[in-house]
């Protein structure tokens, strides 16, 4: 029973990726994001982490780019190159854990809503306005004051600032599938709400649910920036630290660009990567959004 | 004298991504002023494709080959801007479905105006002058240019089209589906006013539609197509009593006449029915509904009584059609019985218990009584297999048993043989017909003893429908497997159906042996339902030209 099922997946994904294939655009984002996700899980084996403390750095202060620091030094004398590369690791990590948290969150909340309706979706809703409307970037300053400064705590800020979109899109997929007969024929043939859920909604909700991801990993990450520019971060290297201290330690006085370009260079090519990919998804996987035809 | 629209070995060839499709070939056709050409055929035969070559309204992806002459000038040569003069002004469509074809935002006077404004270059008082006139002709009261859609009724809004349709004093107007979507009773009404602008106005009229006895009560001409070309044309009343071509019988037979006594327990099925064996006509009472009502409150706070007091039995071994107009609670009534809407008074009782109210006992209520719901396109799920469809009822009910075999048993009993060809299918890749058997076979699974169907043959194609009640039929006199069929359509009540219930405006008006109630009417709505049935009789081609 289930070998049909899977090699109707297999020629599914297929031939999504055939689509996609053909949006040069989203080809360029996703072969990105996938050459920084590998470096980034074996940064620890390439990058030499005695670079990275202050204590053990070997330039000099906001050193000029040399054959030695290829992007100069910061204030403290490390290479920014090293920071750089080694910051994309806690953007990365957060872009995806926050999204991961505001997915679930978001699905759940919008699935939930839109199958139950009446009060049950009144309360949620309601809800889910209240997020909607409050700023993201003041509701992430309060928890960074009330809670410990780490990463989590961003993660969370994020997480719990970002859900509402996810569950609004969700709620409007998910009310369109219900009003399909082949629901009603579910329910007249004895189905519960899991079965209609699991069976139904799901699979036809998820695809646009993965789209729109890709499109929450680029925003966490532009959030994870301001809060840590803003020094609302843990103490981990990130990018939006790095322009934070080099703020902060005057590089923009000093003339340093090399140390400014580099993080903020970065931030724009992760997202644009991830906005890249989540556009192209979209188009792949809803019909509507074709262009042409 | 010229003809009004003339058809020269008109072909049209689609360009798909699967190669070219030949849509229409070789047509020819010939239209005089004052005369009414009825084109039949099934979906995909082509015949709104002709309509669309008419008006050069294809899109870019179709070759049209062959000649049309509208007033002898050729449609295929002329420039942008007399296309656009004849569009409307000359020839004029009215478009099926009159439910989507008007904005709902834009009162319909303005809507009837639109056609004046862009073709006209009439003052704003002669053209409020001429939208109350048009109104007037289609027998709406001049108020209603104020009103806007969503304010008529299907057959106000129907009418409406047919106002815009003749604003510009078209010569020739193509009606395509006019009456599809409507009920009987307003379906006589709307072919009377169409019959009558013929007669009085002497213009051309080409009537499309499915359904032959509808052409028989309004056409002088009747051309037949299948696959693309034209397979028989004909004076209207030799085609439909002398059908010729094999698909013309099909489509005749398929719109039996109420009160034929041939067609009587006698859907159009190429497969043999079995044999009526002994009927105990004191047989169980299975489903029964006892003072049953279920009322709605609307937007404004107004109670709606949907389902008005209903008293109904179904017993085994027996199809009981419930008849009746659209919004006559029909549907809300099924929805009751199979406990898929909670009534707000009264009982519905399954095997002289009345049906339980919580999850658990509702699900083994539905182990008795199933759905088949209308459109079997939306009533699967696209991205299960036709094996994953049948089987969600055993595996919601965890019925025992090799799965592979409860479904390949289904199937059978669904007439879809031999099933093993079907299993691994998706929906898309079945005809219409196919995808009810598979709705059926999905309900069969679960070994039900009662069948509601909801119009299941109402949006399938002529030659398949008489095949679905010759399957329900089947059924029944093979399994003993009731069934209750909601249905708008008369004569499917007199193709299979023992016990007829008429519903009006929440209520049952009557009930009674198909023979009795629809031969021998005691209702005033029974009447006028079965009054306005278009009828094929000899003296009854009211609208020659």
């Amino acid at each position: 029973m289930s070998a049909p099922v899977w090699a109707r997946r297999r020629a599914a994904a297929a031939q999504v990726w055939q689509r996609f294939r053909t949006n040069r655009g989203g080809l360029f984002g996703a072969a990105f994001i996938a050459l920084l996700v590998a470096f980034s899980l074996l940064a620890p084996l390439l990058i030499d982490q005695d670079g990275l403390d202050v204590v053990r750095a070997t330039g000099g202060s906001l050193e000029p780019p040399s054959g030695e620091y290829w992007l100069g030094t910061d204030e403290s004398g490390r290479s920014v190159l090293l920071l750089t590369l080694w910051g994309a690791r806690v953007s990365l990590l957060v872009g995806f854990a926050a999204t991961l948290l505001s997915v679930v969150v978001g699905t759940l909340v919008g699935v939930v809503s839109a199958h139950f309706g009446g009060w049950v979706s009144a309360v949620l809703m309601r809800i889910t306005d209240f997020f909607l409307v409050l700023p993201a970037l003041v509701l992430a300053a309060v928890l960074m004051a009330v809670l410990p400064k780490s990463m989590w705590t961003v993660i969370m800020a994020i997480g719990i600032t970002s859900w509402p979109t996810t569950a609004r899109l969700v709620r409007a997929q998910t009310l369109a599938v219900e009003s399909r007969p082949y629901i009603e024929r579910s329910r007249a043939l004895g189905g519960g709400h899991g079965h209609i859920v699991g069976k139904h909604v799901l699979p036809s909700v998820l695809p646009l649910v993965f789209a729109n991801t890709t499109l929450v990993v680029g925003g966490s990450i532009i959030a994870e920036s301001t809060l840590a520019f803003l020094g609302m971060s843990g103490p981990e290297i990130s990018w939006g630290s790095m322009l934070d201290r080099a703020n902060q330690s005057g590089a923009v006085t000093a003339g340093a660009w090399w140390y400014l370009l580099p993080p903020g260079v970065a931030i724009v090519l992760v997202v644009l990567s991830f906005t890249l990919v989540g556009r192209a998804l979209e188009t792949v996987l809803d019909p509507r959004l074709k262009g042409d035809r | 004298m010229t003809s009004l629209l003339e058809l020269q070995d008109l072909g049209v060839t689609y360009r798909t991504g699967e190669g070219d499709l030949e849509a229409v070939r070789g047509v020819d056709l010939t239209l005089q002023p004052g005369e009414t050409l009825g084109i039949a055929g099934e979906s995909g035969s082509g015949k709104s494709t002709v309509v669309a070559s008419v008006l050069r309204l294809l899109p870019k992806s179709a070759t049209v080959t062959g000649r049309v002459l509208l007033d002898g000038e050729d449609v295929g040569a002329m420039r942008w801007g007399r296309l656009r003069a004849a569009r409307w002004s000359e020839a004029s469509v009215v478009f099926q479905g009159a439910m989507h074809a008007l904005n709902p935002v834009q009162r319909i006077g303005r809507q009837i105006a639109e056609p004046l404004r862009l073709h006209t270059g009439a003052s704003e008082t002669e053209i409020d002058a001429r939208v109350r006139e048009l109104l007037e002709q289609v027998d709406l009261p001049a108020a209603k240019a104020r009103a806007y859609p969503h304010e008529l009724s299907g057959g106000q809004k129907q009418r409406v089209m047919i106002a815009m349709a003749l604003a510009c004093d078209p010569r020739l107007v193509i009606a395509d589906e006019p009456t599809t979507a409507l009920d009987v009773i307003v379906q006589a009404q709307v072919l009377d006013l169409l019959g009558r602008l013929v007669a009085e106005r002497g213009i051309g009229l080409v009537f499309i539609t499915h359904d032959l006895s509808v052409l028989a009560a309004t056409c002088s001409r009747i051309a037949v197509m299948y696959q693309g070309r034209i397979v028989e044309t004909g004076d209207a009343k030799d085609v439909i009593t002398a059908p010729r071509h094999e698909h013309t019988q099909a489509l005749a037979a398929a719109f039996p006449e109420v009160g034929d006594p041939a067609s009587r327990y006698a859907p159009a099925t190429s497969e043999p029915l079995p044999q009526e064996g002994e009927r105990d006509p004191q047989q169980p009472v299975l489903l029964s509904a006892r003072e049953l009502r279920v009322h709605f409150r609307d937007r404004t706070g107004t109670t709606v009584a949907a389902v008005d007091g209903v008293d109904l039995d179904v017993r085994r071994d027996e199809i009981v059609a419930l008849v009746g107009q659209s919004g006559s609670g029909k549907t809300t009534l099924a929805r009751t019985l199979l406990g898929l809407q909670r009534p707000t008074s009264g009982e519905v009782h399954y095997d002289g218990r009345p049906v339980p109210t919580s999850s658990s006992g509702l699900r083994d209520y539905r182990r008795h009584v199933q759905l088949v719901l209308q459109d079997p396109s939306s009533a699967l799920n696209p991205r299960h297999t036709v094996y994953e469809s049948v089987a969600e009822g055993p595996r919601i009910h965890r019925l025992g048993g090799d799965e592979h075999d409860l479904v390949v048993a289904a199937l059978e009993a669904a007439e879809l043989r031999p099933a093993a060809q079907y299993l691994t299918r998706l929906p898309h890749e079945l005809s219409g017909g196919q995808r009810q058997r598979v709705v059926i076979a999905g309900a069969l699974a679960l070994n039900p003893s009662v069948l509601v169907a909801d119009e299941p043959v109402a949006s399938l194609d002529a030659s398949v429908r008489g095949e679905i009640l010759g399957l329900l039929l089947r059924l029944r006199r093979q399994l003993g497997l009731a069934g209750l069929v909601i249905t708008h359509d008369l004569g499917l009540a007199w193709n299979i159906a023992d016990r007829v219930a008429v519903m009006y405006r929440g209520e049952l008006v009557e009930v009674g042996p198909v023979d009795q109630v629809l031969l021998e009417p005691n209702h005033e709505y029974t009447k006028a339902l079965l009054a306005a049935l278009p009828s094929p009789g000899p003296d009854d081609a009211r609208y020659t030209g």
